[in-house]
This record gives C-alpha cells, structure tokens and sequence, in this order.
C-alpha cells in the first residue's frame, strides 16, 4: 500500500477501532506482535487474491486505521479457512476478526471490493429465506443476472443438466417458512434492546 | 448404532452422489441414519457473515429435532459440519448467547447432541469391521486423501482430527486396501464458496492442491467436503484451460470409493455424476 497516513489523527479519531472490533468478533487484537505466520499460511494470500495481507490487517486495526481496513479486498475475500487461527502463537482467532470487519465495513456501506461478495451473500441468503433450502437453479440464474457468474462457466452447464446436477425443481419442505421466522425474530429482538 | 442424519441442501440436489454414497456405506456397516424431518439449510457460508446471532440460529433450528430424539447427529457436508458444531459450542459454552439462539429459534436448544462428520461416523463402525465389508480391495491403488480446512480448523472447534496432518480417512483407504500418500496439501483449503466472489484465485487454490497430490504420486483423490469435490472435480477442466495444465485425475467422494469396494456398482454411487474420469483408476480395483 502507498497511501499516506497521519497515524496520531488516526489514534485520536478512531482510538477506540480496536475495542469495537473485539466487541463485534470477541478476538483482542491487541495481543498480536507481527510474527507473520498466518499471511505465511494464508492460502487466498499465497494465490494473489488479497490487496494487503492478514499480518497488515491486524496492525492496521492496532493503528486505528479503521476506513483503510474496511475499504481492503482482503476481508471480502477471506474465506474464514481458519489456517491463520490454528497457527496464531498469541490464540487470535483471526477468521473470526475477518467476519466481524464485514459486517462492520457492510454497515458503514464500504462496499467498493464487496459487490460481488455482498451480491454472493445476499442472493445465496434470499434464496434459503424463500424456499427453506437452498434451490441452486433459481440461486445460479440470479447471481448470473447480478454479477455474470455463470457466463465464465457456461461450458460446463450442459453435462452438468445431464448428469443431473442442477434440479430444476426446489427441495420441498413443509414449513418452507422457517428461516424467514428467525430472520424475522431476530429483527424483534433488535428492536427490543 | 443410529444417527440423525443432517444431509444438507447440496446432498439432495447439486452432489446427490455424495448422499448415495454415504448411505450405502452406513448400510453396509449397519449405521441407521436417521433422516432429520423438514431440515432447513445451514446457512453457509452466507448467514453467519450477515450477522453472528443468524448464523448460529438458523442450523441450530435443525439440531432441534435430533435432541428431542436423543440422537448424535451426522452431516456429510463440511460446512454443514462446522456451523453445526459451531452452535453446540456457543450453546454449552455461552449461557447468553444460548438465550439468544433459543429465543431466534423458539424451541429449547441444550447442545446435548453430539455433531459427528461422516468420516468420524463411518470410523466409528471400527476399522476391522471396514476392511471386513471389502469385496473388491483396492490393490494398492495410490490415494491422496483431502480432508480440506472445515473439518480441523479452527482446531478449538472443528477438532476431528489433527488440524496439519490427519489420518482418519487415510486409514479407512489403508483398510480398504489403499496405498495411503503422503502428501503436504491435505488441509489446505480449495476456496470454498470464494468461487462465487474471485473466481480466478480459486482456481488458482484448487490448482495448487491438485498440483501437490498429482506430485505426490496419487492415482485418484479422495474427498469429505461438497465444495473440494466441486472444486477439485467440476473445475479440473476450466484449471487446465487457465493454467495449460494437463490433471487428469479423478476426484471422488471417500464414500463412494469405500461403497464401491463393498460391492456396490459406479452406478448405484452416482460416480457418473463426477466430472472427472474415474475408469481407468477403478479398473485396477477387485
């Protein structure tokens, strides 16, 4: 990263980040000391797939540097493997930080790296709320229409209606209604607090 | 011995070979499976990164059931696996959030149920009574056994084996007749669901493990998780056409070659739903 920043603004303005992260993924972030291991082991990080690695995301989130953190590809594109978890030497559970900064740069809408992954989530997670499990078909055929996933694997559709791969049809479910109602619990238990 | 069985939304549509498979197996080793009535999906890998309470209430929904009727639980699908387990760590462990989940789900949740993965409910049988059920053993064919990242890590919770280098499913092919390799890829994770998001990086993550079992000199690879075998399987094609790599390794559900050493045919296993070849591997079985 090249950007520049002003760290003491950092510390003043968004001191109490780290605080807010252990809250929101009850991981205290503070206990890491850069060994590196889990960027060492890191397999989305070893393929390119992140802009700043997870030894940098942790003391960025040290630093304060809470916009930087939540605008990086690198929290949308954690796969929460939990390999940096199993070797952390100071017991973070860094997947866990990885979820609670999504849903924390999801909140405050910074979402230039997340369409895709945010469209992935949103479109999988209407798909369960409708039918009570998850109908691929309707689910391949609406993230296609959002973020032409299918079109990179087109090739591959005609074995895979063959072989019988892809139902056309939901699964069906008496109460198909079940996840709606928890989803719609929780949103009563929000506004109760 | 009987089990709640957790099959998951893939086991019934996308990776209904997997389902056959495992049934066939728990079959042949006398495990009842008891299929959980209406069972809704987990909710991954989607849920639990809209929110921390969503993503435990929703499968905790599905343990419900298997409580009330005091059985352990079995899930073939790894990510299935862990949000289940996830869920009876929160419940046993944290009081408040045990509240939380049974007042989303409205029912009563203890976390009495164990959740098993099928590797450790099929090991459960014993390992001699596996290598007694094999009718067409494996005659040495060299087998690269992938376990990927949900079933060890992160360890504290998903612990069914040693998160670096385990060994369950290797000694269930050794039992079968299996030439075990040793190979450094075995819990690396294939990408998982980032398929839907970057899709090149996890071609390229799929190519890395291919690559180490191919090196390793593995004949066939063998899977637990419905996303290594999409991964693995239903893309080897589109990671040669990327990479110019020529793999040409079949990748299949562990269950389906245990099933298939026990007598049942390629067709009874829906091995025809795989993508890659699997006949010459399996011409050297029986």
């Amino acid at each position: 990263m090249s950007t520049c920043v002003n760290l003491s603004q950092a510390q003043t303005d968004h001191g109490d980040f780290i605080e807010r992260v252990r809250k929101m993924s009850d991981q205290d972030v503070r206990k890491c000391y850069q060994c590196g291991k889990c960027s060492a082991g890191c397999p989305v990080h070893n393929c390119n797939g992140m802009d700043v690695s997870p030894n940098r995301i942790m003391r960025m989130v040290q630093l304060g540097m809470e916009e930087e953190v939540l605008k990086t590809k690198t929290i949308w594109v954690c796969v929460v493997c939990s390999t940096c978890t199993a070797r952390c030497p100071r017991d973070i559970d860094i997947g866990r930080v990885m979820d609670g900064l999504r849903i924390m740069a999801y909140k405050k809408n910074y979402l230039q790296y997340a369409k895709n992954a945010t469209d992935f989530h949103q479109t999988f997670f209407n798909n369960i709320a409708t039918f009570g499990r998850a109908y691929e078909m309707a689910f391949a055929i609406g993230l296609t229409l959002k973020t032409g996933y299918m079109f990179g694997i087109l090739d591959l559709a005609p074995a895979t209606l063959l072989k019988g791969n892809l139902p056309f049809f939901p699964s069906k479910l008496k109460n198909s209604r079940q996840i709606k109602e928890i989803v719609e619990n929780i949103k009563r238990m929000e506004g109760e607090k | 011995m009987k089990y709640a069985y957790y099959p998951g939304c893939s086991l019934h549509a996308t990776q209904k070979a997997y389902d056959m498979s495992v049934k066939a197996v728990c079959k042949t080793l006398g495990i009842e499976l008891w299929e959980i009535p209406d069972w809704v999906c987990c909710g991954a890998s989607s849920a639990h990164s809209l929110g921390h309470l969503l993503g435990l209430a929703i499968p905790a929904k599905t343990l419900v059931s298997a409580e009330k009727e005091g059985l352990d639980v079995v899930a073939p699908c790894a990510a299935c696996w862990q949000r289940l387990v996830w869920v009876n760590h929160e419940v046993t462990t944290n009081p408040d959030m045990r509240d939380k989940i049974n007042k989303a789900i409205g029912a009563e949740l203890k976390g009495t149920s164990k959740v098993l993965s099928i590797m450790e409910a099929v090991n459960s049988a014993g390992i001699d009574k596996i290598s007694q059920a094999v009718k067409k053993p494996l005659k040495g064919l060299k087998v690269a056994s992938y376990y990927g990242c949900y079933y060890v890590k992160p360890p504290k919770i998903a612990h069914v084996d040693d998160p670096e280098s385990p060994h369950l499913i290797d000694d269930m092919m050794v039992a079968l007749g299996a030439e075990a390799i040793d190979w450094p890829y075995k819990t690396e994770c294939c990408g998982a669901s980032l398929g839907f998001i970057d899709f090149d990086t996890t071609l390229m993550m799929s190519k890395k493990v291919l690559d180490f079992a191919v090196k390793s000199g593995a004949e066939l690879i063998v899977t637990a998780c419905p996303l290594c075998q999409m991964n693995l399987d239903m893309y080897q094609s589109k990671i040669n056409k990327k990479f110019g790599t020529k793999y040409n390794i079949p990748v299949c559900y562990f269950t389906q070659l245990m099933a298939y050493t026990m007598g049942y045919s390629a067709n009874e296993l829906g091995m025809g739903k795989n993508y890659t070849a699997y006949e010459s591997a399996f011409s050297k079985i029986g």
